[in-house]
């Protein structure tokens, strides 16, 4: 469909019009990834109830996303290996332009937005020296322009946001540790020797704070982030060692460096299955929820005491966010259900199949 | 099944790796040599034992690093050759206590260690020396004892646990899915590392990333593991004579061409007449993988959902 909006911003890839805001009517409250009933992979912008705005197809499986902090436009990542990252107006879900990372780099899938919005940060593999990468791009009103890289503190860094600190914006890196390269799939080379971390890093790359989990935790790889109004980072991990008991999928980082995880020793842990998918606060920062596709539920824990609340079984389920006032999950059977203290009640259900991650766009 | 699994293939493979092991620390003690073929025989023969159970990587051979303890595999990053050549210039005699070799690191430890001394000594300036005969028996001291480690932890209790679906596990459908998870990692490292990382891409192949080509066994682990992964999808997919007709064909098939290559260290992956036959190699196995997801992981309950079937 060509629209003459869709053609007019297909032309503006190198033309953005920088006067317009996510204020505009009509735009989504959710980005997620998905693949349809064709097999297509796709990226749909959806509305707070869950419905289909608009779909638009992708090279390949794509992740997750990040909105800009004021323009009506999100970059959609390739899931890792991948190597694009498509620049869409969400208002339409027209493509603007597509990025490609520097030769002999894949993308992890996510990234983020300077406070201004004019810097793109992604999450890369610099493969053939396994070195974790930051690339750096820089977002002018005619477009992106790889302008840059810095390592990421660690190897294999996935999920990446930016924090107010005290000293100004920092991004918050989740390294998972592991090494991989595109030769050899996704599989995994240095189980033996992986130590994952948590990093923030100045916007220019100086490595700030670097936290790693105790010795016996070595196995556990930091994935994915999440963050509170007040700083506190919530992350989840991913164990790469034998079940047994149950791992702590799910840690905060209050300031000051210090690490909380949650729910140790808690035999409903077993139930995540050792994997952390998506997390998110809750709206007022009491809770943090994280999904487990395997374990097909997601748990709710209380920051404060560090106990699970309750748990939500809901079957593949990943993409999860806080909601405006509940929390909003996406499952690969296309429901987008909120979850709340009551239980969860399915918003909508698609033929699509929701991927990995929901991401909440910037709402006026 | 579960019985059947523990009592064929588990309990004896985790017995033979046990005394192979031993035998390789006893004849590593009599002869130094590297190139005398009892204890290159003994070096295979406990080598080969490890590579049929490599793929059952969870419980006893998860305790204390034994695993990685005794194969570190794949050397991404060359520390192997780095960290035992950093133990011959040092050559501190401490070193070769069991108790202190034991704390060592892992990367100058196992079968991927003693490959260096006995097929290709010079890459870690290994010279005949009382040192390095001490290191090298250390070595295969090591391997024993982690090896009769794991087959003690079966015998004394983690077998029961897997046979009466207890401890760890809260049910019999439980103990079926790590022994498909099991299938499946197998099958994932005979694919994306056994083969994906010496095939690396067409305009930049990697035959010096296949394991074990020093020894020449990189062909000979294909067709090992392939081995010890058929007999557990047959018996998994015992319940479905049809399912297990189909994954015996497709195990033979898989089999048969990997014999058919003649290629024990796969330096055909660099000679674009040979590489063809190992990406369609790694394709059947990719096929064979399509077909126990989609067909007996549901059959044993394993979820095989959108997002849950793989990570990211």
């Amino acid at each position: 469909m060509t629209t003459r909006r869709s053609f007019l911003t297909g032309l503006a890839a190198s033309g953005f019009l920088p006067q317009v805001s996510w204020a505009d009517v009509g735009t989504p409250a959710f980005l997620t990834a998905g693949r349809d009933r064709q097999g297509h992979f796709v990226l749909v912008g959806l509305s707070g109830a869950g419905a289909p705005l608009f779909r638009h197809q992708l090279p390949g499986r794509g992740h997750a996303a990040a909105g800009h902090p004021t323009r009506p436009e999100a970059v959609a990542f390739a899931r890792r290996p991948g190597q694009f990252a498509e620049v869409i107006d969400c208002r339409s879900g027209t493509i603007l332009t597509r990025l490609t990372p520097p030769s002999g780099h894949h993308f992890y899938g996510h990234g983020c937005f300077s406070p201004d919005g004019t810097r793109l940060f992604t999450t890369e593999n610099d493969y053939d020296n396994a070195r974790g990468v930051i690339g750096i791009w820089e977002v002018g009103t005619s477009g992106y322009r790889r302008i840059g890289s810095f390592s990421s503190g660690g190897i294999g860094p996935h999920d990446l946001l930016l924090r107010n600190g005290a000293q100004g914006p920092q991004l918050v890196v989740a390294n998972g540790g592991i090494e991989t390269h595109p030769d050899s799939g996704r599989a995994k080379l240095n189980l033996a020797t992986m130590q994952s971390n948590l990093s923030l890093l100045s916007l220019s790359g100086q490595l700030l704070e670097q936290v790693t989990l105790p010795t016996d935790l070595r196995l556990n790889s930091i994935r994915h982030l999440t963050l509170a109004s007040d700083g506190t980072i919530g992350f989840a991990m991913q164990w790469q060692g034998d079940a047994g008991q149950g791992h702590p999928i799910v840690g905060l980082h209050r300031s000051g460096g210090y690490l909380q995880l949650l729910a140790e020793g808690d035999p409903r842990l077993h139930n995540l299955n050792g994997y952390g998918g998506s997390l998110a606060f809750s709206a007022d920062g009491a809770e943090i929820a994280v999904t487990s596709p395997r374990g097909g539920v997601v748990q709710v824990m209380n920051t404060q005491s560090g106990e699970i609340v309750r748990e939500h079984q809901l079957a593949d389920v990943c993409g999860l966010s806080s909601g405006r006032s509940h929390l909003i999950a996406s499952t690969g059977q296309g429901h987008i259900c909120q979850l709340t203290p009551k239980g969860s009640t399915l918003l909508h259900q698609d033929e699509i199949a929701w991927d990995n991650h929901l991401i909440a766009l910037p709402q006026l | 099944m579960v019985d059947e699994i523990l009592d064929q293939q588990i309990l004896p493979d985790m017995q033979t790796l046990a005394e192979s092991s031993a035998h390789l620390a006893n004849a590593a003690e009599q002869m130094c040599r590297p190139g005398v073929s009892p204890l290159r025989e003994a070096y295979a023969q406990a080598f080969d034992a490890w590579i049929r159970v490599s793929h059952l990587r969870f419980g006893p051979s998860e305790v204390e690093n034994r695993a990685f303890a005794l194969a570190f595999w794949p050397d991404s990053r060359g520390k192997i050759p780095k960290t035992l050549a950093a133990h011959l210039r040092k050559a501190d005699p401490a070193l070769l206590s069991d108790a202190k070799f034991a704390q060592s690191s892992i990367a100058g430890r196992g079968f991927y260690a003693l490959e260096f001394f006995y097929f290709s000594p010079e890459d870690i300036g290994a010279e005949p020396s009382e040192f390095t005969c001490g290191l090298t028996r250390a070595i295969a001291r090591d391997i024993a004892k982690n090896s009769e480690a794991i087959y003690q932890d079966w015998l004394s209790g983690y077998a029961t646990q897997m046979r009466e679906a207890q401890g760890r596990y809260a049910n019999e459908s439980e103990v079926k899915q790590e022994l498909y998870k099991a299938l499946n990692t197998g099958l994932q490292v005979l694919s994306d590392m056994r083969l994906g990382r010496p095939l690396g891409a067409f305009d930049k192949p990697r035959p010096k990333r296949a394991e074990a080509w020093r020894s020449g066994r990189s062909l000979h682990h294909i067709l090992l593991s392939l081995d010890a992964l058929k007999q557990l999808a047959l018996s998994l997919s015992a319940k479905d004579p049809a399912l297990a007709e189909r994954l015996e064909q497709g195990f033979d098939r898989v089999l048969a061409r990997a014999e058919a290559l003649d290629d024990p260290r796969l330096e055909g992956v660099a000679d674009p007449q040979k590489r063809f036959r190992i990406e369609a190699l790694q394709q059947q196995v990719n096929d064979l993988r399509t077909l126990i997801e989609a067909e007996l992981g549901p059959s044993l309950g394993v979820l095989a959902g959108f997002n849950s079937l793989d990570g990211d």
